[in-house]
Formats: C-alpha cells, structure tokens, sequence
C-alpha cells in the first residue's frame, strides 16, 4: 500500500479510535490522538520525500497524491504544530466531556490539512479541504448551544467559499478537461485571458480561509469560541490552507499572465493588496479594544493574514518570500500564544483580562513563552517576527512602490503593539488580585509545546535560514527562479548586510546587562502592591470596586476611533442575511397548505403551459 | 422455476391476496409476508440484473402476446437500476416497520402491510412496464395505495393531508389519462416503442399539448413546482416508514415516468430546457422553504422536493454524463432521504411537540439514531466524503461541460441553504440542553439495522463510489440511446422468456 494512503489511513484510524477509546477508557482519546499524530509526522519527515506521487482512479476521476517542495512547506507547519497543538491537548481537555466526540474531529481536521497538502488534483484537494471544515465546525460547536450560532456562520462562510471554489474547480474541468492542478497551470486556466472567473472565485475560496476582509466575519468568534488546543491549529495551520491556495494561485496568476492581461493582474495586486491591509488595519484596531485575551489574539491572527496576504499580493520574490516566512513564523508565535491563553484559562479560570491579572509569579514558564511569541508579533528584533516583517517593508519599498500600503501596514503594526502590551500585561503583569491566588503553573504536557515552540522563535530569528531554506525550494517550484537566502545574513537590494546572530547577541547583552541592572537596583525598595492599596485622589476604593489594570485601557483610543467601530463589516453582512430571511419567509408562504390553492396552481400551470406550449416545445 | 420480470407483479399481488387469509393462521402473518416478497424481489432483481449484463435486456411478454399487440414487460439497465433500487428500498423500508407500531391492532396492520407492499409493486410497475395504458393503471395502484397511506392515522391533520393528496392527485390521472387518450388517436398504439416510433407523424401542436399534459400529469407525482403542493402536507402526515418510502419510492417511479416521456416518447428538444427551469424553480422555492419550517418531516419533505428539483436539472441538461449524475442523485436521494425520514421520525417521535426546537438533548438520549441523522444530513448536503458529495461532483461537472455557469452557482448557493438548515437541527440535537424530561421510546433491533445498513451504503459509496458507477453508466448510455429500446421491444430476437 502506498505510503501516502498509510499516512492518511493512520490519522483516519486514529480519528476513529479516539472516539470509540473514550467510551472504554476515559479520557484516553487525547493519547490516542497524539500517538496517532506523532506517527503520521514521523512517517511522513522520515519515509515520505519530496517528488513522491501516487496516482490513482476514484469514481472515474484521475487523482494524484503527490508531495512538492511548496506543500511540503505547509506539511512542517501542519504536523510540527498538529503533534505539538495535540500533546498540550491531553492536559487541557482533561475531565471535559465528549472528549471522543472532540478529538475525533481534531484528528480529521489534520487529517483534512494533510490531504490537502497532498493533492495534486483539484478533486482530492477539495475533498479533503471539506473534510477540513465540516471537522473544524463540529468543534467549533463543541462549546456548547451558544456557540452554534458562531458555528453556522463559520459553515456558511466556509460553504461560500467552498462552493466558489468547486465552481471554479468545475469549470476548469468543463474548459481545460484536466482536474491536475498542474495541469490546469500549464493550460493556463488562471490567466485572466477569457475566463476571468476562474482565479477570481478561487481566491474567494481561498481568502475566507485566510480571513481576509470582507469574508472575515466568521473569524473572530470561531477563533475565541473553540477550545485554546484546537484553535492554536485552527489558525496557526488552517488559515494557512488558505495562504497555500491563495499562493498557488496567485504566483502562477503573476508567473503566466500575458502581457496583454497584466493590466488584470495589476489591478489584483491593488485589490489584494489593499484586502490585506485594510483587513490588518481593521483587525488591528478591533483587537485593542478587546478585554478577553482570547477575542484579542483571534483578532490579531485576521491582523497577522492581512500581512501574508500583502505580502503574497505583491507577486515579487522577496514580498513571497516574506509572506511564506510571516506564514511560518505566525503558526509558531499563534499558536503559542493561544496555548498561553488555553492555560491561562485553564489554570485560572477565565481569559477575561479585566479579571486576571499578575500571573507572572505563577505561571513563569506560560508567562516566557507569551513573551517570546508577543516579541515575534510585534516584529521587534530580533525574533522571527522580525525578519518576516523586515522583507515585507523591503519589497513593498523597493519592488512594488506602493508606498500607501507601506503606510497602512506600518501603522497597523505599531497599533499592534499596543494590543500585544495589553496581552502581556493584562495577563501577566500588574498587581495580583486575590482571585487569582491559587493559581498555579500549568501542567508539564502543556508548558512543554508553549516552550518548544517559543525557542522555535528564537531559532527562527536566529537562523532564519532555516526556514528560508524550504520557502526557497517552495517558491522555485512555483516558478521563481534564482531564490537567494542566507542562513542568517539578510542584504538588501542596496547591498548592506544584516547580520542576525550580531543583531541577537547585541540585544541579547544590552537586555542581560538592562535585566541585571533594574534588579540590582530595584532589589530592595520593593514591595508587592494589591490593587485595592492603591487610593486615588485620596479616595479608597471600595471592595467590588474593578480596579486592575485593564479597566478601560485604550479609554482614549477607543474615544478617538469610535466612528471606525461604527459600522462594521458584521452589520452589512447580518443585513444581507435578514433579507434572505424574508425571502425565505415570503417563498414559504407559497405553500398556503390549502387544498383549493394548490389545485389552483395545478390549473393555472396547466393553462400557462398550453398557451405557451409551442414556443416551448418547438422542434 | 424460472425468474422473470412478472415476478415481480404477480407475487406481491398474491401475497396481497393471501394476507388476509392468513392472517387467521398467525397474528404475525401479516408482519412477515411483505418482508418474504421484498426479500424475493430483491432475489428477482439480482437475477434480472445478471441477466441484463449478458443479453442486455430481458423482455417478458405477457400471455404470448407480442408487442407491440400485447402488454410486455422490459427491464433495461436503466428500469433495472431502478427497479433494484426500489426492491432494496422496499425491504430496508419494511425491515425498519417490522417492529414499528407494536400496539397497532391485526386490521391495520394488515392494511398497513399490503398498502405499503402495493404502493412498492405499483412503483415497480411503472417503470418495468413497455405499454403505457398498463404505466396509467400502475401509477393509479400507487397513487391510490399513498393516498390511503397518507391518511393511514385517522386524524384530522392526516385526513386533510389525505385528502389534498387526493386532489391534486385526480388530477395527475386525469391529464395522463387524457394524453394518452389524445396519443392514441394519433399514432393508434399504447407500446411505447412504437409510439416512439410513429411519434414524428404526430403534428407539432399536438404533439406539444400531449406532453405539457404528460409533464402536468407525471410532474405532480415527481414533485415538480408549482405541483407538489400535496407533498409537504403527505410527508409530514404519513407514517415515519411510508414517508421513507415516499422519498425512496413513489418519487422515484413519478420522475420516471417524466423521463420516460421526454427522453424515449418524445423528441421535443425544448422539454430539456423546460426541466432544467423547472427543476431549477422547484428547487430554489422548496429549499427556500424548508429553511423556516419548524417541523422535522415539514423540512425533510420540503429538501425532498428540492433533491428532486436537482435531479430534474440533471436530467435537463440531457447529456451522458449529465444523465448519469441524475441517476446517482436519484440512488443517494432514495438512500440518504430514507435515513433522514427514517431516523427523523423516530426523533420526533421522542419530541415533545415534532418541533425542530424540542429536539434537543437528542444526541444524549438516542446517540445512535442521532448519529445517523446526522450521517444522512451531512450527506444529503453534499459533504465529502459522504456518497451525497460525489453526485452533486457529477451534477455541476455535467452543468460545467455545458458552460452552465450560472447553473452551478444556483445549485451551489441553495446547498448554503441547505447547510444552514441540516446543521441547525444537527447542532439543536447534540449541543442544546434538555429541556424537558420526555420518556424515550427505544427504537427496536431491526429498524436499527435497517437504518444502519444505509448508513453503510452513505459510508461505503461516498469512500468507493466506483461501485456502482458502472451500473449508472449503462443505465445513462440507455435512456439515450432510444433506437435500441425500440429495437429491444419490437423486434425481440433476443432472449424472450
């Protein structure tokens, strides 16, 4: 049997097995999980190579499983934070209920990832790409009836695009006869030329994946309702389905388009490029107005795909080239951090920022990894984040001139400090509150993935020619030709030379020597201080007075943005949705369920049909 | 003995007969007999069907008379498909019954039994049969036999259901019976080969009135808009099992019976754009409404009515491949929709009020039942890798072959419609609380088994639906390759038995 199908049938059994294992054991599913995952990983880094095919017939469509350099890229982001996503699981969904129901779809969205990254053929590719999103809706639901309504949104969304996505799928096979991806590139079914509908509804498939604007919707509450284990993959790695679709798309859009279409091409990159910033900017704003870390960091995640985005739009080497690497980065520090805030929430209750507060004492290790991942955020250097964001200034200064979205994106990514300093501080930082007193740090299992992946970070802003390394083999795939990457030197189209490991050592010392000195000094002298010691203007404040930190942090910003937070993307989209609602309402009144009506109707069809019989059945 | 197509009439027909005599033998009697014939038939149509693959066809003429004088009886790959679907539909459907209704009293049972086994033979009829005259009298046996299962429980809700059936129902006799009135004078024969035959003699006016009463006739019983107003009140009224068997059977023989018209008797070219819009119509309204129906079976019936208004499109695009998508949808619609129907009525049967909304906590009391619900829902709207999936796959290629772009979207965008109204009642039955305490009625061994065994068939075909996409290439190469169903009928040289 082919090495593909065992890789495939080794998470579908596992899937299977954890839901029946809980009925026996309790709470065995979540091992079950992660063995079974652990496996699939193994066997796929070490017996699986890139280049490997296997086609075969199903229903009589030629199907191709296949591995390329450019999957192969998604493949380490699925599997490295699926095995890492499902070990931190094991603690955290400890005594919840349906935990097989739980673990059977997070194991089938793997799967569905997976398989996605496998298929070489349309069919394949949208089969599993659904097996993607009706597992990830089943837990998106899990937590509850409340959130089914979150949960039909993000199956309708997820429909759309779907279905824009087999619309497309269809046609190429109803214009070119080829369902091979491949294939469909080489006939040169994405370029514009006369079915310009094709790529355009393709991206539409792709971009409500990525949560780009205005398909976003679905996003932040899908993000915030699931479970932190599953959402950690949810958007670390299934948004990048999106991305990877998006790429494939796009670069071959960029790569084939004649010259007499790249005027096409060139208003898409504007229109991308333009989602992307303007879903950044948007995301970005709406994150720093959030209390609940976990609304905060979904979010921040539509903020981070609206980089990616603008970085893919741009179609140049090193604007790819960076998108891939935000890719990357972003499923690592993502990830991360909703695990923070899964055991954050597991540890202390609630994600509720206005109601946790100085967890640094309690949960070092949580409160280390957060801070590497909010340093990579915000892409200060010199962690990961950095380097990504770094090539994306560069491309959009000197390859795509378009100094605008250099603007919108450089605000949106200082806005992001701000919220990434309400993260780490609402959580971590500020004064204790007695509520919080008996929290403790989180189990093993889970501080171990937060802490794996953190040091990732540092590695990855380290080396970044570790990741520059597969993204380059990825895009040369694609069709970029002369991918240069050092492993740890960035140039610049000017020459100069950034040299990474000297920018770490530098900030290294200088934070050591800053750390050293601020303890020495601030040894003595210091004391704890709970919020209620603290009077204001000679008031004491009262006992169930809310007096932490995050009580109308941003007051100001918020007054200044408000007319932003007006009208929101939401609004339009439940408009839309109400009058659906009254045409359904309306069509349903057809049936009168009266007997007399409906003979009516026999009649008058009848009538209708004679009169008009010859000029609808004519030879 | 012998097995052949008449089997299939004359056994079920007997039993009929012979179940209220028996019934003085044994209470049980009537339970078991229609499962013994539903069993046989299933043995007839793998015997047929082997046939079929040999000879081609397997034609029976009826007491020596020859067509196109006498009425014969033909099973093509096409009616043989069918037929085998509906025979192992049939015996699912009565494997699910055998224990449905405990307290039913020995004279209902025994209407029940022989009515749902009628209503079955009457469906096989319509579709073995070469003669139309004997396709009116089958279609009248099935009409009949739903109309008095409809009203099977003698209240009000059931009576007026019952009765609008009745209505709308008369008039899909009258007007097939008109046309083939009017047929007649024109070509001077009821064979429907050789009134295929002779058809070009008919002239344009006539011709186009004798179809629009076909369409009128046969599209009341395929549930075609604005014609199956009846549909929702008899679904929703009827007996969980005969509602299965609605979905399953009787729309199965209605579609066809239009098919059989337009694709063998006619060859108008307009009739496949009129299917295509009137396919497209039915469909949209009917899923339109489904989304604000608050009873489980009201909502089924209506996704049944849509289902059927996508087979009619696939059909109207009218080539192979279109044909061939049309068939499979019409195997997952009577595979899936019997679940959804089976399992549904025992859901309801559980609720307080046969509301959507008091079914939650579902998922707790009937996990069993609630899974394959949910199976049957996530298949019906065409997830992978479900068996629904590949069908509507086969639909919109079939439309995409055509540069049918907007035809694509308009399926697509009413599957949104539909998703958004199966996973209502799939996350009202697993995630809402409980509501209220309600004494749960287990449903028995069998009808577990039965809805098992489609569960399977959803599981198995939606991971290897090359199982039967052969059978449903051959039946799609024959309905459009008219020549040889007159060369089979008329001039039988091959095996007659």
């Amino acid at each position: 049997m082919n090495l593909f199908f065992i890789i495939l049938l080794i998470l579908f059994s596992s899937a299977i097995l954890a839901f029946i294992s809980n009925r026996i054991v309790r709470g065995s599913s979540g091992i079950i999980a992660f063995i079974g995952i652990t496996a699939a990983s193994i066997l796929f880094f070490t017996r699986l190579s890139i280049g490997n095919t296997y086609s075969f017939t199903l229903g009589g469509i030629q199907m191709q499983f296949g591995l390329n350099s450019f999957t192969y890229l998604f493949a380490i982001i699925v599997l490295g934070l699926g095995v890492l996503a499902s070990l931190y699981s094991i603690q955290y969904m400890k005594g919840k209920e349906r935990l097989g129901y739980f673990y059977f779809n997070f194991v089938l969205t793997i799967l569905g990832m997976v398989g996605i990254i496998f298929s070489q053929d349309f069919i394949t590719f949208f089969i599993f790409w659904e097996i993607m999103t009706w597992s990830s809706y089943l837990i998106v639901i899990y937590n509850g009836y409340s959130s089914s309504k979150v949960g039909i949104k993000y199956m309708i969304f997820s429909a759309l695009g779907a279905y824009a996505m087999l619309t497309a799928i269809v046609s190429i096979k109803g214009i070119y006869g080829t369902f091979m991806i491949k294939d469909a590139i080489a006939a040169g079914a994405f370029n514009f030329t006369d079915h310009f509908y094709i790529p355009i509804l393709l991206l539409i498939g792709f971009a409500v994946k990525a949560a780009l604007m205005p398909l976003h919707v679905w996003a932040p509450k899908s993000y915030s309702m699931s479970p932190m284990s599953f959402t950690a993959i949810f958007s670390g790695a299934m948004s990048k389905m999106g991305i990877l679709g998006m790429g494939l798309v796009l670069t071959s859009i960029y790569s084939h388009a004649s010259p007499e279409v790249s005027v096409y091409s060139l208003i898409l990159k504007q229109v991308l490029g333009w989602l992307g910033g303007i879903t950044a900017v948007m995301a970005t704003i709406y994150a720093l107005i959030q209390t609940d870390a976990k609304k905060l960091l979904a979010y921040s995640s539509i903020a981070q795909l609206g980089y990616i985005v603008v970085g893919l739009s741009t179609g140049t080497k090193l604007g790819v080239m960076a998108a891939l690497f935000l890719a990357v980065v972003h499923a690592i520090f993502k990830g991360t951090l909703f695990m923070v805030a899964g055991a954050v929430e597991r540890q202390a209750g609630t994600t509720d920022m206005t109601k946790v507060s100085g967890l640094i004492r309690k949960m070092p290790y949580t409160f280390f990894a957060a801070l590497l991942s909010i340093i990579a955020l915000a892409g200060v250097p010199p962690l990961g984040g950095f380097v990504g964001k770094w090539m994306l200034y560069e491309s959009l200064i000197t390859e795509s001139n378009n100094y605008f979205l250099v603007i919108v994106v450089f605000f949106s990514s200082t806005a992001a400090f701000l919220y990434s300093y309400r993260f780490l501080f609402g959580l971590f930082l500020g004064q204790e509150e007695k509520e919080t007193e008996h929290v403790k740090e989180a189990p093993l299992t889970m501080v171990i993935p937060m802490l794996i992946l953190a040091l990732l970070l540092i590695v990855t802003g380290l080396y970044p020619g570790i990741l520059f390394e597969p993204i380059a083999h990825g895009m040369e795939y694609l069709g970029y030709s002369h991918v240069n990457w050092d492993m740890s030197v960035l140039t610049n189209i000017w020459g100069e030379q950034t040299n990474m490991s000297y920018i770490f050592s530098l900030i290294g010392i200088v934070f050591v020597v800053v750390f050293i000195f601020i303890t020495l000094k601030g040894y003595k002298g210091t004391r704890n201080v709970g919020t209620k010691e603290i009077s204001t203007s000679g008031e004491i404040p009262l006992e169930h007075e809310n007096l932490t930190y995050q009580m109308d942090f941003f007051k100001p910003f918020e007054r200044a943005a408000a007319p932003l937070y007006k009208r929101s993307m939401n609004k339009i989209w439940n408009d839309i949705g109400n009058a659906l609602e009254a045409v359904f309402n309306f069509t349903r009144k057809i049936y009168t369920g009266n007997g007399q009506t409906y003979a009516l109707f026999v009649i008058i069809f009848l009538v209708i049909l004679l009169i008009f019989k010859d000029s609808l059945f004519a030879n | 003995m012998v097995i052949t197509p008449i089997h299939y009439i004359v056994v079920p027909l007997l039993a009929a007969f012979a179940i209220p005599l028996l019934v003085k033998i044994h209470k049980e009697l009537p339970r078991i007999i229609p499962g013994l014939v539903m069993f046989y038939n299933i043995i007839i149509s793998i015997v047929l069907m082997q046939q079929v693959n040999e000879f081609g066809y397997v034609s029976e003429v009826i007491a020596g008379w020859k067509a196109p004088w006498g009425i014969n009886l033909i099973i093509t790959p096409f009616s043989g498909f069918l037929v085998s679907l509906i025979s192992f539909m049939g015996f699912v459907i009565w494997l699910y019954q055998y224990r449905f209704k405990k307290v039913i009293d020995v004279g209902e049972l025994k209407s029940y039994g022989i009515l749902q086994m009628m209503m079955i033979t009457g469906a096989i009829g319509i579709i073995i049969t070469g003669d139309i005259f004997n396709m009116f009298v089958f279609l009248e046996i099935v009409a009949i036999t739903a109309i008095s299962l409809t009203s099977f429980y003698r209240h009000r809700d059931g009576a007026e259901a019952g009765f609008k059936y009745l209505l709308i129902g008369g008039f899909s006799s009258t007007l097939i019976l008109l046309a083939i009135l009017l047929l007649y004078t024109q070509v001077g024969t009821l064979n429907m080969a050789e009134i295929s035959e002779r058809m070009h003699l008919v002239p344009q006016g006539m011709k186009a009135t004798i179809l629009v009463l076909f369409i009128i006739g046969f599209g009341i019983e395929a549930e075609m808009f604005p014609l199956n107003g009846w549909a929702p009140d008899a679904y929703s009224q009827a007996p969980g099992p005969t509602s299965a068997a609605f979905a399953g059977i009787v729309v199965k023989a209605g579609v066809y019976g239009l098919i059989r018209i337009i694709f063998t008797l006619f060859d108008i070219e307009g009739a496949f754009d009129f299917l295509i819009i009137a396919g497209l119509v039915t469909m949209i309204i009917a899923e339109f409404s489904a989304l604000k129906q608050t009873n489980l079976k009201r909502m089924l019936a209506y996704s049944s009515i849509g289902q059927m208004g996508l087979v009619m499109i696939a059909f109207g695009i009218g080539t192979k491949a279109a044909v061939f998508a049309a068939l499979f949808l019409m195997f997952n619609h009577a595979v899936i929709k019997s679940l959804l129907f089976m399992s549904g009525s025992i859901l309801m049967y559980n609720s307080k009020d046969k509301t959507i909304s008091t079914l939650s906590g579902m998922g707790k009391k009937l996990p069993f039942i609630s899974l394959l619900f949910s199976l049957g829902a996530f298949a019906i709207v065409g997830l992978p890798p479900f068996s629904g999936f590949w069908s509507k796959l086969y639909v919109l290629t079939a439309a995409a072959n055509q540069e049918m772009i907007l035809l694509i979207g308009a399926i697509l965008a009413v599957s949104i419609v539909e998703i958004v109204y199966y996973f209502r009642v799939v996350s009202k039955m697993y995630f809402a609380e409980e509501t209220e305490h309600i004494a749960i009625f287990k449903p028995s061994i069998n009808a577990k088994i039965a809805m098992g065994i489609l569960g399977a068939i959803i599981l198995i075909i939606g991971l290897y639906p090359d199982l039967i996409t052969g059978y449903l290439h051959n039946a799609a190469d024959m309905i459009l390759d008219k020549a040889s169903y007159i060369d089979f009928v008329l001039n039988s040289n091959a095996p007659v038995q």
